[in-house]
């Protein structure tokens, strides 16, 4: 059903149900957010996203990613209000995470320098000093990969993300998934000749698949297990063992070949 | 046996001689064995342990319990001043009855509120009567149950859950704790009800691992219940069946909060969730769950059988019916009080109370757990309900009520408080925390006197960060015991402050 929002005084059409953040968005609304992935379930987790809701059901500030459409809501983006409060969650987040570039891009953004609360000191942290525990690498693995190789260790201001016991952990991909929707960038890894080493997660090795044709690596073993049995066998059966550069030379003969028929008929 | 609140007085003894009042012995010691025997074997009691006769007593769901006349001498239960401005509803049979016997339950009334719902009474009906009775969640957050019934109700989903609440955690807060121990079936009945009436088939009782003779009275009265056909298949003959386990809880702090309280019985971290979906449309399993505290839970066969309207009349406006504190901290007369709500505080901590410990003066009370608001004496004519704590920057939260003599630092408080929260934050959303992270070590640098007027200035505002900005109510409402102590004493958090100037 499509019903009609109003963000910041524009009136917006959306699908009820929708989340707040997502039609913001789409509608060119800059709010920050940093636990928010289009394609995991709201979070509510890093609270950048808060949004001053003045007609709705429940009046007041609340996340605008847990925020759903309904006809007649709307919102405000930007009151003196949430400005406020962001620019605190800032300077929390800045103490926390101090080696964050993003973080820091941000709060300048914000207009925030430095800020008032004590560093948290990262000693030989393998987030280096960068993670906000904001969830998206938890939830990738968990929920979209379905591994789960990493999870909170402890709670409250000593929770930390890692694998179980700290340990080597072979229900990681190897994908790296969790360090391509990190929002600081946080999560690090390596290939070293045949092994993918999961730098952050407790150096966990992975090996690497070589291309039947090239001989290169181009993809964790456990992900490309994980990848052929999600596709279509013809494709799969076409892709073989390739790495992406031989399979697109692969097509490119098949082409040419089925064209040279093509010609010789 | 149960307990009937006066724990200042324990040991309780109680005797019941056949056509005598119930006797109620005090400050019992092992020496006083004998003499006990001996009396009771000359059909007397011995009177100068003895604190107080019950001639009757209305169990409220059934007929009244006559003991006997005699021993008038014995004060009388209602001349006792700590008990004189109880009343019980939610304490009805505690100490009265033995928990571990459903006989004694059934005797007192006991699961007639729930054969009258299930042969007399439409689901809606049942809910319709909840409404009119106006009775709100004794969890703390105070909505309508009702209603709250209501939306799980109107779902469309064949298997739905109800799950009862019983991880009370808050620091000198026992409330659930001796409702359960004391009459467990109660709860069971309680639950029994609110299926029926929300069209669950399964339950869970989440209790919290600290309180294992709790667990142990819960289980043995589902296995009772079991026996007897009141848990199982087709109950009373009725179209009604109905399953109950329980579910312990692994020390968190946070796993009241209701959405952690599914994750944890899920096997996932207990971690809020974000709400919508709200457990009544996506709870335990992704079903609609309708979830009550254990005191909510009790209230419901007295509805039942007394009607709405009889209860409704009970407290005060939009607060009806009774709660139960746990009276605690420097005050002469501890223990569990039940009072109508909106009773003032002065009534709690001085008539029930007796005020301070050998007559100290009271210059505080923190009400509602750890994220509750310390409120100075000069407001204790303050009612005791949801808005009216609410007003004087605390809560009502679970029940608890801590007394504080002259001698206490609300600094130092208010640091305990935070300290707490701080320890039991889940780490899900900044605010709480790395917010409460920073006000911890801001409030030890006010102690060490070491702080300046900006970290005050710093402390107010990161405490209303948290309260806006947080995601559960631990966040939401963690600040208080800060905001109300700068309200009230900002003039301790000043002193402090000078010493660093110097």
């Amino acid at each position: 059903m499509t019903i009609q929002i109003t963000i910041n005084g524009n009136p917006c059409s959306s699908e009820a149900g929708e989340s707040v953040l997502t039609i913001a968005r789409r509608e060119g609304v800059e709010i920050p957010a940093f636990c928010h992935d289009e394609t995991l379930a709201p979070y509510g987790a890093c609270r950048m996203c808060l949004v001053d809701v003045v007609s709705g059901p429940k009046k007041g500030v609340t996340t605008a990613c847990t925020l759903q459409a309904m006809d007649g809501l709307e919102i405000i983006t930007d009151t003196p209000e949430i400005l406020r409060l962001r620019k605190v969650l800032l300077e929390l987040y800045l103490a926390q995470a101090p080696k964050s570039k993003t973080i820091k891009a941000l709060a300048a953004q914000h207009g925030i320098k430095k800020t008032r609360f004590a560093k948290k000191v990262h000693p030989e942290d393998p987030l280096q000093g960068q993670c906000i525990l904001c969830g998206l690498c938890v939830r990738v693995c968990r929920d979209i990969m379905g591994a789960g190789a990493i999870s909170y260790i402890g709670r409250g201001q000593f929770t930390e993300i890692n694998t179980p016991f700290y340990e080597e952990n072979d229900a990681c991909l190897g994908c790296g998934a969790c360090a391509q929707v990190c929002p600081t960038q946080a999560i690090a890894f390596e290939d070293i000749t045949g092994t993918r080493v999961m730098k952050s997660w407790s150096e966990t090795k992975v090996p690497l698949k070589q291309c039947a044709a090239c001989g290169n690596y181009f993809a964790p073993v456990p992900f490309t297990a994980y990848a052929y049995e999600k596709l279509d066998p013809a494709i799969r059966d076409e892709i073989r063992d390739l790495c992406p550069d031989c399979r697109r030379k692969e097509m490119t003969r098949k082409a040419i070949l089925l064209r040279a028929e093509g010609v010789g008929r | 046996m149960g307990c009937i609140g006066y724990c200042r007085e324990e040991p309780l003894v109680n005797i019941h001689l056949p056509g005598k009042p119930l006797i109620i012995l005090h400050r019992v010691t092992e020496k006083d064995a004998e003499e006990i025997v001996r009396a009771v074997a000359a059909g007397e009691v011995p009177r100068k342990l003895s604190l107080c006769r019950i001639n009757d007593w209305d169990p409220l769901v059934g007929e009244k319990l006559l003991f006997g006349e005699g021993f008038q001498d014995v004060p009388a239960y209602a001349e006792i001043p700590y008990f004189a401005p109880q009343r019980k509803v939610v304490l009805r049979d505690a100490g009265l009855i033995n928990p571990e016997d459903i006989d004694e339950y059934i005797a007192v009334g006991g699961y007639s509120a729930l054969y009258k719902a299930l042969t007399r009474m439409s689901p809606d009906d049942v809910i319709e009567e909840v409404k009119a009775s106006g009775l709100r969640g004794r969890g703390g957050a105070g909505f309508p149950t009702g209603l709250k019934w209501g939306f799980t109700k109107k779902e469309k989903s064949s298997t739905k859950y109800i799950i009862c609440n019983a991880d009370e955690g808050d620091p000198g807060a026992y409330m659930n704790r001796n409702e359960m121990e004391s009459d467990p079936h109660m709860i069971l009945e309680g639950m029994l009800i609110g299926a029926y009436a929300i069209g669950a088939r399964e339950g869970v009782l989440y209790i919290r691992a600290e309180y294992p003779l709790a667990i142990q009275r819960l289980e043995k009265a589902i296995g009772q219940a079991r026996d007897y056909g009141l848990l199982g298949e087709n109950i009373f003959g009725a179209d009604f069946s109905f399953t109950l386990t329980i579910a312990e809880g692994a020390g968190a702090f946070v796993c009241g909060e209701e959405t952690a309280l599914i994750a944890s019985i899920e096997g996932e971290t207990g971690r809020p969730r974000p709400r919508p979906p709200f457990p009544a449309q996506k709870g335990l399993w992704g079903m609609p769950t309708n979830i009550n505290n254990v005191e909510t839970w009790t209230n419901i066969p007295v509805i039942i059988n007394r009607g709405g309207a009889w209860f409704s009349k009970i407290g005060g406006e939009r607060n009806s019916g009774t709660k139960v504190f746990s009276l605690v901290g420097e005050v002469d007369r501890v223990g569990l009080a039940e009072v109508p709500l909106s009773t003032p505080i002065r009534t709690m901590v001085y008539d029930i109370g007796n005020g301070g410990i050998e007559g100290k003066a009271i210059k505080a009370v923190q009400t509602g757990g750890p994220s509750g608001g310390c409120i100075p004496a000069s407001l204790f004519d303050t009612p005791m309900d949801y808005e009216h704590l609410t007003a004087v920057g605390s809560i009502m939260g679970s029940g608890g009520v801590v007394v504080m003599d002259a001698g206490t630092s609300m600094v130092d408080t208010a640091r305990f408080f935070i300290g707490f929260t701080n320890e039991e934050s889940c780490g899900k959303c900044v605010p709480c925390r790395e917010g409460l992270k920073h006000m911890l070590m801001i409030l030890d640098k006010t102690l060490a006197g070491k702080a300046t007027e900006t970290d005050m200035q710093t402390l107010e505002e990161l405490s209303g960060v948290i309260k806006n900005a947080s995601l559960c109510g631990l966040g939401q409402t963690a600040p208080n015991p800060v905001l109300s102590t700068l309200r009230y004493f900002r003039d301790e958090y000043n002193t402090l402050l000078k010493k660093a100037r110097k």
